[in-house]
């Protein structure tokens, strides 16, 4: 289902750019995935306009990319976020250009919400993740949110298992190594890495609060598309065994994007979801264009 | 973001001793009548290394690194590596930092604990970790 927005407005866009249609905020337990291929947006007018959302913070940064394709891609990110997340302001409108970010102490990316004084803002958290041709966003309400998108003919250079033996966990090495055809390993080792990384987004306390190897996600016997996290802990004194501890306290979504990515979604767990899986809303946009709800998304 | 260990003295690698950071300023003198003045222990294996690091690497170690780099993100002949060039300037995810590293650690023969490996930026960044670890491994 495509949804154009004032598409009049698209062959002509010297004057201003419409406002954005308001969006419902997404329920507990649900993550709304934006995505963007910057190959789709060749508009240099539109991508002016865009421009004029971003902070003098963001501007520098972008114009900072080496390369016109990477400042493209920096510029996509930065309007994907504002844009996307000035949508479920549903009580007032928020103008795009006047969101503020800050970083928690660990340097995650957050809204700031101190200019809006009405105490009715959700408690939206978003993360992004870029590749060279694709851009997604996540956003959720009340509980944090890492998202991790991949090539999925993404080459790896090095050997997958001397690869996943310095940096994966020893379940996972062992898992890997099962699997006897180097495609399905490279693919497998891919969706690995997002699903981990993922989850360090989520968690949103640097990557020394969980070294990849301190932790092993494997997929739940009888689903699809769900995961389980089981962390390595400490060796007790009593017991010369490493144990690890799987615990539901963090959700796991996996799903292929437009035929061509893996995507990773992470969420903390809402105790009021009774183990209920995670539900995803996927959709592809070009801001202030137009959104194209996926109705099928690929559940890996 | 990791700073530069060049902006101080002491290592960001966690040390279990109690360390001081002393001003250059201030000239310091180590031994009087083979007594330390120090109020630091000097039993770390590691320590004189890391007293001795100075904050210039070598340009052949630059040159390696943004070797590496450049085959890693197949970057193309305008895009300049230099000492100060950001990784993510260049376009590099969190994977292509990891595989960085392992081609670092391949060409030098080192290995970098993950957090601090995820952390290196630049080129300056890794060239200083690498002379760090290759001057720890010789020691």
């Amino acid at each position: 289902m495509r949804i154009r927005v004032m598409s009049q407005l698209q062959r002509s866009l010297s004057i201003e750019l419409p406002s954005l249609v308001p969006l419902q905020l997404p329920s507990r337990m649900e993550t709304h995935l934006w995505f963007i291929r910057p190959d789709e947006v060749k508009s240099t007018s539109l991508l002016k306009h865009y421009s004029q959302l971003l902070s003098p913070t963001e501007k520098e940064k972008v114009l900072q990319m080496r390369g016109d394709e990477l400042k493209k891609n920096a510029l996509l990110a930065r309007t994907l976020v504002r844009a996307t997340i000035a949508r479920y302001q549903t009580n007032n409108a928020v103008d795009p250009k006047a969101l503020m970010f800050k970083k928690n102490m660990y340097g995650k990316p957050e809204v700031d919400w101190q200019n809006y004084t009405n105490c009715n803002n959700p408690p939206l958290h978003f993360n992004i993740s870029h590749t060279d041709s694709l851009i997604a966003c996540g956003v959720t309400v009340h509980v944090p949110v890492g998202i991790d998108v991949e090539d999925k003919e993404r080459k790896i250079k090095h050997d997958i298992l001397a690869f996943a033996e310095r940096f994966y966990s020893a379940d996972e090495v062992k898992f890997l190594s099962t699997l006897p055809d180097p495609e399905v390993q490279r693919k497998e080792f891919i969706k690995l890495w997002t699903l981990k990384e993922a989850y360090v987004k989520a968690l949103g306390k640097g990557f020394s609060a969980a070294p990849f190897n301190t932790f092993t996600i494997q997929s739940k016997v009888g689903t699809k598309g769900e995961y389980n996290l089981c962390k390595m802990t400490e060796m007790t004194a009593s017991s010369l065994e490493e144990t690890n501890k799987c615990d539901g306290e963090w959700k796991f979504s996996l799903l292929e994007l437009d035929d061509s990515h893996y995507a990773a979604i992470c969420i903390e767990d809402d105790e009021a979801s009774g183990g209920a899986p995670m539900r995803v809303i996927v959709r592809k946009t070009i801001p202030f264009v137009e959104d194209e709800l996926i109705s099928e998304s690929k559940l890996l | 973001m990791a700073s530069s260990f060049c902006s101080s003295i002491f290592m960001q690698a966690p040390i279990s001793a109690k360390t001081t950071r002393f001003s250059l300023q201030k000239p310091v003198s180590i031994f009087n009548n083979r007594k330390t003045n120090l109020s630091f222990s000097l039993h770390r294996r590691s320590m004189p290394a890391r007293l001795a690091v100075s904050c210039a690497v070598k340009q052949e170690t630059v040159e390696k690194v943004s070797e590496i780099v450049k085959k890693q993100l197949s970057l193309t002949d305008d895009q300049k590596v230099t000492a100060g060039t950001k990784f993510t300037e260049l376009g590099a995810d969190s994977l292509d930092t990891v595989e960085i590293v392992m081609g670092l650690e391949e060409e030098f023969g080192i290995t970098m604990a993950e957090e601090r490996a995820k952390e290196i930026a630049t080129v300056q960044q890794a060239a200083e970790l690498i002379e760090e670890l290759v001057q720890e491994k010789t020691a």
